[in-house]
């Protein structure tokens, strides 16, 4: 399994790379492939390719501010605070390991 | 660059005061205010509490994070404090937080701060580094945990 993952946070210093941290460790743990695009004051690191996007089994938003979404539409996603992120690592991994994301229909793409 | 540009043993503090979440936040500010890292302590602590508005830094784990991004601020800081009894900061899990980094940083950080800082937060989310702070005895042990790559 394959999951790719967004993390972004208000003032992008340090929400957005803790949810990265923990959701990359409990990945580990479970042996699931992630990669993790951090969205911080920093800029855009680990940038997810389409590549990335096409072969993700599953999609994690963790975000406390708007994104958009546009790329992953269509693709199983899960939308949680950072917050959560890194407070429920293992129940949302374990939520898409058991295919139990919804399908993220944008309301942009036609 | 290295953690140790942005923190001295003047920005830390193994026996905070304060009782409550608003105090701890003036008691961290007040820290940045003595060691002149900051242009207006009210301004300041006003960013930092509109932040925290906006959604609690108490990520759980006993640790807490508040921090801003201000034009008050006039070289990045990071700012240690430790509870012993411990604060209701409106953390997600409910518990109470011991662990306190106040992060300042100007309107233009450089990246290489906002580095150390990410650097920082994902450290955090291992257990022995937050284990390690709570227990280090004096402000020198604290500061070479904070230095040490993992």
């Amino acid at each position: 399994m394959k999951i790719v993952a967004v993390t972004a946070c208000p003032t992008g210093i340090a929400h957005t790379y803790m949810a990265e941290e923990k959701l990359i460790e409990a990945a580990q743990k479970k042996k699931i492939e992630i990669k993790v695009e951090t969205n911080g004051a920093i800029g855009i690191l680990n940038e997810l390719s389409l590549k990335d996007i096409k072969e993700a089994d599953a999609v994690i938003i963790a975000s406390d501010i708007s994104l958009d979404l546009k790329r992953f539409h269509q693709k199983k996603l899960k939308i949680v605070s950072t917050t959560k992120a890194i407070r429920e690592t293992e129940s949302i991994l374990e939520e898409a390991f058991q295919d139990l994301f919804p399908i993220y229909l944008d309301k942009d793409v036609t | 660059m290295h953690i140790s540009e942005i923190i001295n043993e003047n920005l830390i503090c193994l026996e905070l005061m304060s009782p409550t979440k608003h105090s701890v936040i003036f008691e961290l500010v007040q820290i940045l205010e003595q060691e002149n890292v900051i242009t207006s302590t009210k301004s300041f602590l006003e960013d930092v509490i509109e932040r925290e508005n906006l959604s609690s830094t108490g990520i759980g784990y006993g640790i807490a994070i508040p921090h801003a991004k201000s034009r008050f601020v006039k070289k990045p800081a990071l700012v240690f404090g430790r509870s012993e009894k411990g604060i209701d900061f409106q953390s997600m899990d409910h518990e109470k937080a011991y662990l306190f980094f106040m992060i300042a940083m100007p309107e233009e950080g450089s990246n290489a701060h906002l580095k150390i800082l990410a650097e920082l937060s994902r450290k955090l989310m291992k257990e022995s580094f937050r284990d390690a702070l709570m227990h280090a005895d004096s402000k020198k042990e604290v500061l070479a945990y904070l230095i040490k790559e993992t």
